[in-house]
């Protein structure tokens, strides 16, 4: 018990000290009426049924019914749901609204899945402002923003992610210093519905001091800067949220309920959270719903199944055998 | 030259003669398949060397004679860059064929204590930058002009002409102070009128009938009659406020609040007016004669000083290493290129929606200002089909307000029935495809040097090549496909298999699918 009081004083002496450093405000631990909790095990405890909100716009837990509000700061608008609801137990409650985020992408053919995954979330930050009928959306690139990988599409950003031509905005700087100046600048507006800056490489411009400037102009301003970073190597950031982002093989489309062999479904992505306060590590297959605008949690299916054994070699599928029983835990054997 | 002769080898009469130590000077140029002489220095003028002079014959006269290449370009930079710093005195400053300039002084006298001493402060000023000057004031650009060339001692002014006499001042001087052609003034001069006195009082319409008109225009634009317009060689500004200053200053933080003080004055006279501004110049007039214009363009008309003033910080950040100070700035001057209509408008209780639009438009004013002009763009759809011609850009110039004219304003949507990729290559990207049938998907494709195997494969879809642009453009299949890893690609067939196969179709890859 002793030791448990110990621990109890030593986390949030700690946790004050890390937020000095990161510049945040304290955090803040509330306990939801009727439940009981251990604050000093709630970093990591989601079982206990805690609901334990932060401050800094990174709420770490917010398991059971419903969040409940820690004070001012940290209110449950703080957070837009992206309709996974894993994925957004594993954000704690969500993805933060005024803060900076970064999305890795190993390779640069990856820069599809980053496009469309960092594209999700700021059109879901996007409609879920208040008055967001003509904010607008500023892409900010380098002088390679259309080289490598692409240029971004404007009628595919609107078909897949209700994003109109007329709400997208491109800002293309000579060199990484400014692109990142230029976020800068734009990531204090609260006119603008988010700032996404795509940086390829490591440029020595992009620094932690780079990144906690756009940290701070994001939470003062209230909107989300998306930090996009192809074939670049994770280093030190002040982002509180980093995800990786890879290509996942998508579903085929459904026609009368069942799938249509042949077919690409809905985009698809393999999300890891590289650092989250609450649970980072954990990897997510996400798949937004271009209809519904909204993640959905991948159905667990095999993957090979998604494809056709006649795609790549001859037809030798086996005809299928009628499977009158099978013992739970034979699965694999059986189909 | 200068290396060798040393930086002040302007030779006024009194110094020519202790500084013998150069030999006479001219300057060379190609006129009419010959090499004549286009200036000469005083010492080679001494000689008894005349301009237009054959240069062989200079030569065979004085062997010593030394030449230099006439250079015009350099002359024109040169008197624009004078031109430039006699804004100082009034914005109306026109050139006068490659040699002089035209200062329209109307209304700016009284700033510097009179005709007189205005004068005396130009010529003491340019004598001291090393320039042997002459000068004419009078109310007519002819007889300023005739004052100058014809009246006007070496080195010195040639008076001022007070209003009404003209004829006076042009009755002894030699036909040419009237600018004329050399041919109408030869044929003159044949017949024995020699002086303008001599045809000032003659009837006007046998000179008319022989000569031309251009003669009694001339005549007439010198005596006041006929009006004659300068065209100045810069706009003029609708505003500008200047200041003069004890000190030069060079330092980027002092020209900024010199800078913020101008806006303060400016923007009294631009409420007045009820105009904000559109685009403004900052010219800084440094020590040596050189002036330096810094010019910003806002997206919206603006004059609050902090935001003038911040652009122009943004601009001079981003001309840092462009701009040298030299020895400072004497004289900063701001003016307002253009200006428009403020409308002071009304915003909500709130003070929401107003107040982000002219956020933005800041923002962008801003970006502009420090990294150029259409730095931030938007995104619009094209009439065409062929992906890479379905969207163009235009430079955003700000967020239309109301969301009613953009529907209505807006051209129908192209419907969008299959599917198209978030990244888009300007140009397709020629990758080495193995397909099993020759019509169908691949079923590997090496892009970039890397192998892909494709795992499923969406399409075709068919894009015919637009026949009103070009003439024998080839049918694309594009397919959808998916690779081992995942990724998604567009990849299309260009051109169709057939019995001649004299070019086969051959792959592309041309976007990413999220």
């Amino acid at each position: 018990m002793a030791q448990n009081a110990v621990a109890r004083e030593l986390l949030p002496a700690l946790r004050r000290r890390i937020a000095a450093i990161e510049d945040r405000p304290p955090e803040r631990f509330t306990v939801a009426a009727g439940q009981s909790a251990c604050p000093a095990s709630g970093g990591t405890d989601a079982r206990a049924g805690t609901v334990l909100l932060r401050q800094g716009g990174m709420p770490a837990i917010a398991a059971g019914p419903a969040p409940v509000a820690a004070n001012r700061n940290a209110t449950v608008a703080d957070v837009v749901a992206t309709g996974a609801a894993g994925f957004d137990r594993a954000l704690g409650g969500g993805l933060a609204r005024a803060a900076l985020c970064e999305i890795h992408g190993l390779q640069a053919r990856d820069a599809g899945a980053v496009t469309g995954f960092a594209l999700a979330l700021a059109s879901l930050a996007r409609r879920s402002q208040a008055g967001a009928g003509a904010a607008p959306l500023l892409w900010v690139g380098a002088a390679d923003l259309a080289g490598e990988a692409g240029f971004p599409h404007a009628p595919a950003i609107e078909a897949l992610f209700g994003i109109p031509d007329h709400a997208l905005l491109f800002a293309r700087a000579r060199r990484p210093l400014d692109a990142l100046w230029i976020a800068g600048e734009a990531a204090g507006l609260a006119a603008l519905a988010a700032v996404i800056v795509e940086i390829r490489g490591d440029p020595a411009s992009l620094d932690l001091t780079a990144t906690r400037r756009l940290q701070r102009r994001a939470r003062a301003a209230g909107r989300p800067v998306f930090l996009l970073r192809l074939s670049a190597a994770p280093a030190p950031t002040a982002a509180p949220v980093r995800f990786r982002v890879a290509a996942a093989h998508a579903r085929p489309r459904e026609i009368f309920g069942r799938p249509l062999p042949g077919s690409l479904g809905m985009p698809a992505f393999a999300v890891t959270i590289d650092k989250c306060r609450a649970n980072p590590g954990r990897q997510f297959m996400l798949e937004w719903n271009t209809d519904e605008h909204r993640l959905h949690p991948r159905q667990p299916q095999d993957p090979v199944a998604v494809v056709p054994v006649s795609a790549d070699r001859q037809d030798h599928a086996p005809a299928p055998r009628p499977v009158v029983a099978r013992r739970p835990g034979d699965r694999r054997q059986a189909g | 030259m200068r290396q060798r002769l040393g930086r002040s080898w302007r030779a006024d009469p009194a110094t020519a003669a202790r500084r013998a130590d150069h030999p006479p000077l001219a300057v060379s140029h190609d006129d009419r398949n010959a090499r004549r002489i286009a200036a000469l220095c005083e010492r080679a003028a001494g000689l008894g060397l005349k301009r237009g002079m054959g240069l062989t014959d200079a030569r065979a006269m004085y062997p010593a004679l030394e030449f230099v290449e006439a250079d015009i370009d350099a002359d024109r930079r040169l008197i624009a860059g004078l031109a430039d710093w006699c804004d100082r005195y009034t914005p109306l400053v026109a050139l006068d064929g490659g040699d002089g300039l035209y200062l329209d002084i109307t209304g700016c006298t009284h700033l510097f204590g009179g005709e007189e001493r205005l004068m005396a402060d130009l010529l003491g000023r340019l004598f001291d930058q090393g320039f042997d000057i002459r000068a004419g004031l009078a109310s007519t650009p002819g007889m300023a002009w005739a004052a100058a060339r014809h009246l006007a001692p070496a080195g010195g002014k040639g008076g001022i002409i007070a209003p009404g006499r003209e004829a006076e001042a042009l009755a002894p001087l030699a036909l040419g102070a009237l600018r004329l052609g050399a041919e109408i003034v030869t044929r003159l001069e044949s017949v024995g009128l020699r002086t303008v006195g001599t045809i000032l009082h003659a009837p006007r319409a046998p000179l008319a009938r022989r000569y031309g008109r251009q003669l009694l225009d001339r005549l007439d634009q010198a005596l006041g009659r006929l009006d004659e317009p300068l065209s100045p060689r810069l706009a003029v500004a609708a505003l500008s406020v200047e200041r003069r200053l004890a000190e030069p200053v060079s330092r980027t933080e002092d020209i900024e609040r010199l800078t913020g003080l101008l806006c303060a004055t400016l923007k009294t006279h631009l409420e007045q007016r009820g105009e904000g501004a559109r685009a403004l110049e900052l010219a800084l007039f440094r020590v040596d004669g050189a002036v330096q214009r810094i010019a910003i363009g806002l997206s919206r008309p603006a004059r609050d000083p902090p935001v003038i003033e911040r652009l122009f910080a943004e601009r001079l950040t981003a001309l840092a290493e462009a701009i040298d100070t030299g020895y400072g700035y004497e004289v900063v001057r701001l003016s307002v290129l253009a200006a428009a209509a403020f409308d002071d408008r009304q915003g909500d209780l709130a003070g929401d929606g107003l107040a982000r639009h002219e956020d933005l438009a800041r923002l962008v004013d801003r970006l502009n200002a420090r990294l150029g002009r259409a730095t931030i763009f938007q995104p619009v759809a094209q009439q065409s089909h062929i992906p890479e011609r379905t969207v163009g850009a235009v430079a955003f110039v700000g967020l239309v307000a109301d969301e009613a004219v953009r529907e209505t304003g807006s051209s129908p949507e192209p419907a969008i029935v299959a599917p198209r990729p978030i990244r888009l290559f300007k140009r397709p990207e020629p990758v080495e495809a193995v397909a099993e049938v020759p019509e169908g998907p691949p079923v590997t494709f090496r892009w970039r040097r890397a192998l892909h195997r494709v795992v499923a494969a969406e399409g075709p879809e068919r894009i015919e090549p637009e026949w009103w642009r070009e003439e024998d453009g080839k049918p694309r299949d594009y397919y959808r496909i998916e690779d081992e890893a995942g990724r998604r690609y567009w990849l299309y067939r260009q051109g169709l298999y057939s019995a001649a196969a004299a070019d086969l179709p051959r792959w592309f890859m041309h976007g990413i699918f999220a």
